[in-house]
């Protein structure tokens, strides 16, 4: 701004405007005073001369009662005398007794104020005759000089008064408050806030509204000051980016572009002509085309894509296939936003490359990549559409198989992955050499494959492919120079025979591998309804076992255990019944099986380690603490679920001697996991517990797993006690035990006694400890005392 | 006590003067003048220079007694005491125009200036009237 003209000055501004108010106001004023002065003057004057008169009035009376015309002009003279009084007439009556008047005079007579003072004159001796008059011609020229001298005079008083106070005035206002904000102003006019400079202060001014004022301008300018420079700081470090971003657009790999709502290309960058295959224009300019113009396969999809965009006001996204000239596609991916204002910005890029890869990926999706044939996912797919296909044209059906290798896993165990895979992929060549380009082989998991047998219609057709894969799978394998001998069990279902859709068909094929492979001669099974009923009796089984187990429904039977020689019951085994509310009591054979695929077989067997502990307590206390009660452990209870630490814990609770009680396991029970089982063994024995050896005869019985397997006892199976007396193989088996687990100083239980003369006969090969009908069934708690006594009473001679 | 007292005592020692000086005065002139009355304007402006002639024409010489009795005519003329009437006097006396009546020593004098003049005219107490003058008003 320029500098302020000392017209617009604030300085003269404030100063005349305080001078003319206040001689508009002062003049106001004094034009009322010199009013009132004028008529206080006048009132004082008629005052005075109706004074005068007062003064005369007795020598007047007296002069116009005796009509004294000497006395009357003397009086008149005297009165002349004042200068206020210009004529003084007196009379008697009509008789004029006197009339002076000054010479000297030309008064003006219309002067409503200053009329003549006229007074009735009375007698001196009656108050109430008039004898006369007195009139006073007050003078005029010289009252009204009275008035002026006084107006005069006050006037110029009270003008020196204002001038004065106006002055007074004028002179602090401008001092103390309009010269520092002129000073402020010009000093802010000249003001380099950049430069750090600051408002000074006025004098005497630090702690009023002024001084607040200068300091507030000067915080106010700081920060101005800083704010620039922020502002400054901002929009450099922004034309920085600016340029960052111009080059990343101009050398982006993909294709930046803003459009407007019809597909207009109002921008873009170089890398959108490479990106589609267009000759390559100079930027800035139009283009010559529109998004939706372009040759997309998905020729209707831009144009959607903008209004979809727009509607929304949100981002979309998708890929297009570019149709190029050389016949090829490029899969563009295409993002558009919304700017505003009915505008959109676009960003494409080549994602041929994504694509094709994701291609390959759903294509592993399928297959097994191991051995490239299909996997389960792919198996279901084939087994879909080759349903479909037969239900639009139907033909004569079709085979699904299901394979097991047998074996596999323990040679995965044993041998590790590598062998496992390479025997997987021999596996998987052997079955893909006998099997037709149109059928389908799937491997599932593990040594288990599925076949689809488009052509295989009718059991006729799907026995001799069969027969054929089992052959082929029987040859042994040569894997790392060993030769490997596996066989395989297959499951047979058939469409639509069997069923009609893809869950049902797996699971009858999986029935009839099932079927197979608990026969366990390497063959093949077709499905049949029965295997359903099976499956479903087993799941109504489940239900019930479980439910069993939460209810409480299991109940322990004992078999005495009786030593020979001494003639008395040492201990007894704990057998577990299954006490069914509709089909009452079942034998463990019937669900143990059951509970161990399904994983109870763990709640059971804790269940049972109580409850034999109860009755060992009950023993001790009844005075038998020398009974010992063995109870039998599956192989899915090893090592974890009944681990060493929890039975001692349990047993310890009871306050049961570790002796007292014994582990009975069978072979098979150790060969799951040969290193658990032997450190689970040695745990347990090391606590002071005992392990017995059950169903010894029928499994390996190889002579190196008693060695590898400590245990204490082995217990001769039933089957060859039974077949002893009519069968001398047996008999031999049993003595050759005997023989053996005494040379090993195991000691040896008998079970099955069931006559006289398997008791006679064992004594005889020395054996003194055995079980069975001879001596007592399996009874519950309640007749064991009953049972024991019976058989401590048995005559001696008999055994 | 004392000042009711002191003023009963005034009033009884000067009981005769106040008996006096309200007991009746009339106004007398010559025995033979033709004037038989004059009204108390008259003897007003006779006696303080108005107007110095009789209802008949004649030319009135006026006359005052000695002090006591010239105080209590005044008194009776116009209600003024006998300084007032000193005063009035001396401010026509300035001019000349008029003078104040003849100051008889006594009473005789009175008499025989009304009995000696035709105009004269004077005022006396009503029992002091013999033949020699004629009352002309009664003062009450």
């Amino acid at each position: 701004m320029a500098h302020v003209p000392w017209r617009h000055s604030i300085l003269l501004r404030t100063a005349a405007i305080v001078i003319g108010v206040a001689c508009a106001v002062g003049a106001l004023f004094i034009a009322q005073t010199l009013r009132v002065t004028s008529e206080r003057t006048y009132a004082r004057s008629t005052a005075g001369l109706s004074e005068l008169i007062d003064t005369v009035e007795s020598t007047v009376s007296i002069a116009c009662f005796v009509t004294d015309q000497a006395l009357a002009l003397e009086v008149a003279r005297g009165l002349l005398k004042n200068i206020q009084v210009r004529g003084v007439v007196i009379a008697a009556g009509t008789q004029e007794l006197a009339r002076v008047s000054r010479s000297s005079d030309a008064a003006t007579t219309n002067d409503a104020n200053l009329a003549p003072l006229e007074r009735k004159i009375h007698s001196p001796f009656n108050a109430q005759e008039v004898v006369g008059m007195i009139r006073l011609e007050p003078n005029r020229e010289e009252i009204r000089q009275l008035i002026h001298q006084e107006t005069r005079f006050f006037g110029l008083l009270l003008v020196l008064q204002l001038i004065a106070v106006v002055g007074s005035v004028v002179f602090i206002v401008l001092r103390t408050v309009v010269h520092p904000i002129k000073t402020m102003s010009d000093g802010l006019h000249r003001l380099d806030a950049a430069a750090g400079e600051s408002l000074p202060q006025p004098p005497g001014h630090a702690h009023t509204e002024i001084g607040r004022l200068v300091e507030d301008i000067n915080e106010l300018a700081r920060r101005m000051v800083v704010a620039m420079e922020e502002e400054r700081a901002v929009t450099r470090q922004r034309e920085l980016e600016e340029r960052k971003y111009r080059v990343i657009f101009d050398n982006a790999r993909i294709g930046i572009l803003t459009i407007d709502h019809t597909g207009h290309i109002e921008s873009y960058n170089p890398a959108l002509f490479y990106l589609l295959d267009l000759p390559r224009s100079s930027g800035g300019e139009d283009p010559g085309f529109t998004l939706q113009s372009l040759s997309w396969r998905q020729s209707s999809l831009p144009q959607a894509m903008i209004l979809q965009c727009l509607d929304n006001n949100s981002p979309m996204t998708d890929d297009l296939e570019l149709l190029l000239d050389d016949g090829t596609v490029r899969w563009i991916n295409l993002v558009l936003s919304p700017v505003g204002e009915n505008r959109l910005q676009g960003i494409l890029a080549d994602v041929t490359g994504r694509k094709q890869a994701e291609a390959a990926a759903k294509q592993e999706a399928v297959t097994d990549l191991l051995t490239g044939l299909s996997n389960r996912m792919g198996l279901e797919r084939s087994l879909e559409s080759q349903i479909h296909t037969h239900l639009n044209m139907p033909g004569r059906g079709f085979a699904l198989m299901m394979l097991k290798l047998d074996g596999f896993r323990r040679i995965n165990d044993a041998m590790g992955f590598g062998v496992g895979d390479l025997i997987l992929k021999e596996a998987a060549n052997r079955l893909q050499n006998c099997l037709k380009a149109s059928d389908t082989v799937a491997r599932l998991d593990g040594g288990k494959f599925a076949l689809l047998l488009p052509r295989a219609f009718g059991e006729v057709r799907a026995s001799m492919i069969g027969q054929r894969i089992l052959k082929t799978l029987a040859h042994q394998f040569d894997v790392q120079g060993a030769p490997l001998q596996l066989g395989a069990n297959i499951g047979i279902t058939l469409c639509p025979g069997d069923g009609g859709d893809p869950p049902t068909l797996l699971r009858n094929a999986q029935l009839a591998l099932d079927r197979a492979h608990n026969n366990n001669h390497h063959g093949f099974t077709f499905f049949d309804t029965t295997l359903a009923e099976i499956a479903e009796r087993r799941g109504v089984l489940e239900t019930d076992l479980r439910l069993a187990l939460r209810r409480e429904g299991f109940r322990l039977f004992y078999q005495p255990i009786v030593d020979l020689n001494h003639h008395r019951v040492v201990g007894a085994e704990a057998l577990i019944r299954w006490d069914h509310p509709q089909n009452g009591l079942i034998s463990p054979d019937d669900f143990i099986p059951l509970a161990e695929e399904t994983g109870m077989i763990c709640e059971i067997g804790l269940w049972a380690l109580e409850s034999a502990c109860r009755q060992l307590l009950i023993w001790q206390s009844a005075g038998r603490g020398d009974l010992y009660l063995s109870i039998n452990v599956s192989g899915r209870q090893i090592p974890d679920s009944l681990s060493p630490e929890r039975i001692a814990q349990t047993v310890w609770r009871y306050g049961i001697d570790p002796s007292r009680l014994v582990l009975e396991i069978t072979e098979g029970v150790l060969l799951n996991n040969v290193i658990q089982a032997q450190h689970w063994l040695a745990t347990l024995r090391d606590l002071g517990f005992r392990i017995y050896l059950d169903d010894f005869g029928t499994g390996y019985s190889s002579l190196s797993y008693l060695k590898r397997f400590p245990v204490d006892t082995v217990k001769i199976d039933k089957s060859f006690i039974r077949d002893m007396a009519a069968d001398n193989d047996d008999r031999a088996l049993v003595e050759a035990i005997i023989a053996m687990a005494r040379s090993l100083r195991l000691s040896v239980v008998a079970e099955g006694v069931e006559t006289l003369q398997h008791a006679a006969l064992l004594r005889q090969m020395h054996c003194y400890t055995a079980q069975g009908f001879l001596f007592s069934k399996p009874v519950p708690e309640e007749q064991l005392a009953a049972a024991m006594a019976r058989i401590e009473a048995m005559p001696v001679e008999l055994l | 006590m004392k000042p009711f007292l002191s003023s009963l005592i005034w009033v009884l020692l000067n009981w005769p003067s106040l008996l006096y000086a309200g007991g009746p005065l009339v106004v007398v002139i010559h025995p033979g003048s033709s004037v038989e009355t004059l009204s108390r304007e008259e003897v007003i402006n006779i006696f303080l220079g108005r107007y110095r002639q009789l209802p008949s024409g004649l030319l009135a010489q006026p006359v005052d007694q000695p002090a006591g009795q010239k105080a209590s005519f005044y008194k009776l003329l116009v209600g003024k005491e006998l300084p007032e009437i000193n005063a009035y006097w001396s401010r026509l006396v300035f001019s000349g125009k008029t003078k104040p009546p003849q100051q008889a020593r006594d009473l005789a004098e009175v008499i025989q200036w009304v009995n000696s003049l035709p105009g004269a005219i004077g005022y006396m107490e009503a029992d002091q009237v013999d033949s020699r003058v004629k009352v002309a008003l009664k003062l009450n």
